[in-house]
């Protein structure tokens, strides 16, 4: 058996979060936190217009990089947590590539991203693509789901680079396509780097 | 009056929604990387930036609430301003003051303690985020336009001390 995509979505999009007596959602060996979309689409429209033109890659990449890092660290606490070892790992018959889609299916149940793996070259090449997402409602010019490329980045960095913490920046995901300019889904594909 | 809490999922497009607002989650490593990268462009205003999409985008869910629950004192929704604030992760507020200005203390923080986690202490204040959630909640909370308070954080967990504290004043 495989990972079977949709049961995994429904068992992992029961969790509800919300913060404990201090204010505090301590979990996946992060503190979490649950902010409204329209504040982190509207954060990410502003930055990248009040850069100017030589400046705007480096705007571009600071965004991807605080979603990359959120999701390797935060990533390795997901697949190794009790609620996916129990929604996924008993569904887990192909290594690294069923966790990856576990990982997906997270993704998915957790609000960020309606999104599925469509081609798989272990450790050298993924395609994804997402039917949903919510940075394809944020303002602004062109492809601009970081949040997205830098969380596909890390989740195979996670599944195919050195083991955690040491296989950072080991892979590079780059959008192709996007609801947000007017295509039919969102494309990400993640190579070596 | 406590905040009432009403979460939601989208069968459809699984998004996550809280009293009819759509909420992502994400991690401290987001926020303090977010945090840096807008000190990184503080030549373009990086911090401000940060702080007035916090204070739009909270104002928002905040007035949204106080006009479904109807009529509610000044001093209510500063409660419910705090209890969206730990609701949402971001730590443990306790705000006083009136349509002049007042005090925000924070007891617990996401994003000091996060930074302090994943960097270490340093020697200056950090918390922009919470510079522009406060703003939202005076404002809300006194029914004034938004900008109508400038927020300045005095002291912070960040720094080594035991709360962080902010001094709001009517702008």
């Amino acid at each position: 058996m495989t990972v079977m995509r949709d049961t995994v979505v429904k068992s992992l999009a029961k969790v509800t979060v919300q913060g404990d007596e201090n204010g505090l959602i301590p979990e996946y060996e992060v503190l979490v936190n649950l902010l409204p979309v329209a504040l982190l689409n509207s954060f990410a429209e502003r930055i990248m217009a009040a850069a100017p033109p030589e400046r705007k890659a480096e705007v571009e990449a600071g965004l991807v990089r605080a979603a990359y890092e959120c999701g390797y660290h935060t990533g390795c606490g997901i697949i190794t947590s009790e609620s996916f070892n129990e929604a996924v790992m008993p569904m887990v018959t192909e290594g690294a590539k069923d966790i990856l889609r576990g990982a997906y299916a997270a993704f998915t149940a957790w609000g960020w991203a309606k999104a599925g793996i469509v081609q798989l070259k272990e450790g050298e090449r993924m395609v994804i693509r997402a039917f949903d997402y919510y940075e394809a409602d944020s303002g602004g010019e062109g492809l601009r789901a970081y949040m997205f490329r830098g969380l596909s980045q890390a989740f195979f960095d996670l599944a195919y680079a050195d083991p955690y913490p040491d296989g950072m920046d080991t892979y590079i995901c780059q959008q192709t396509k996007g609801l947000e300019v007017g295509d039919p889904y969102g494309e990400f594909i993640v190579t070596k780097k | 009056m406590s905040l009432e809490l009403n979460f939601s999922l989208d069968d459809k497009t699984f998004r996550n929604f809280l009293n009819g607002h759509p909420v992502v989650r994400h991690s401290h490593h987001y926020l303090c990387l977010i945090t840096k990268l807008v000190e990184d462009l503080s030549d373009i205003g990086g911090p401000q930036i940060l702080a007035e999409v916090v204070e739009d985008s909270i104002r928002t869910v905040l007035d949204d609430y106080f006009q479904q629950q109807g009529t509610l004192s000044e001093d209510e929704r500063m409660r419910i301003g705090e209890a969206y604030f730990a609701t949402f992760g971001l730590g443990k507020m306790a705000a006083s003051g009136d349509r002049t200005g007042g005090e925000v203390r924070l007891q617990r923080s996401h994003l000091d303690e996060g930074w302090r986690m994943k960097w270490g202490e340093r020697d200056r204040p950090v918390n922009y985020l919470a510079c522009g959630f406060a703003a939202a909640l005076f404002g809300a909370a006194f029914g004034l336009p938004a900008r109508s308070f400038a927020v300045t954080e005095q002291e912070g967990m960040v720094m080594g001390a035991p709360e962080s504290r902010f001094i709001v004043r009517a702008a």
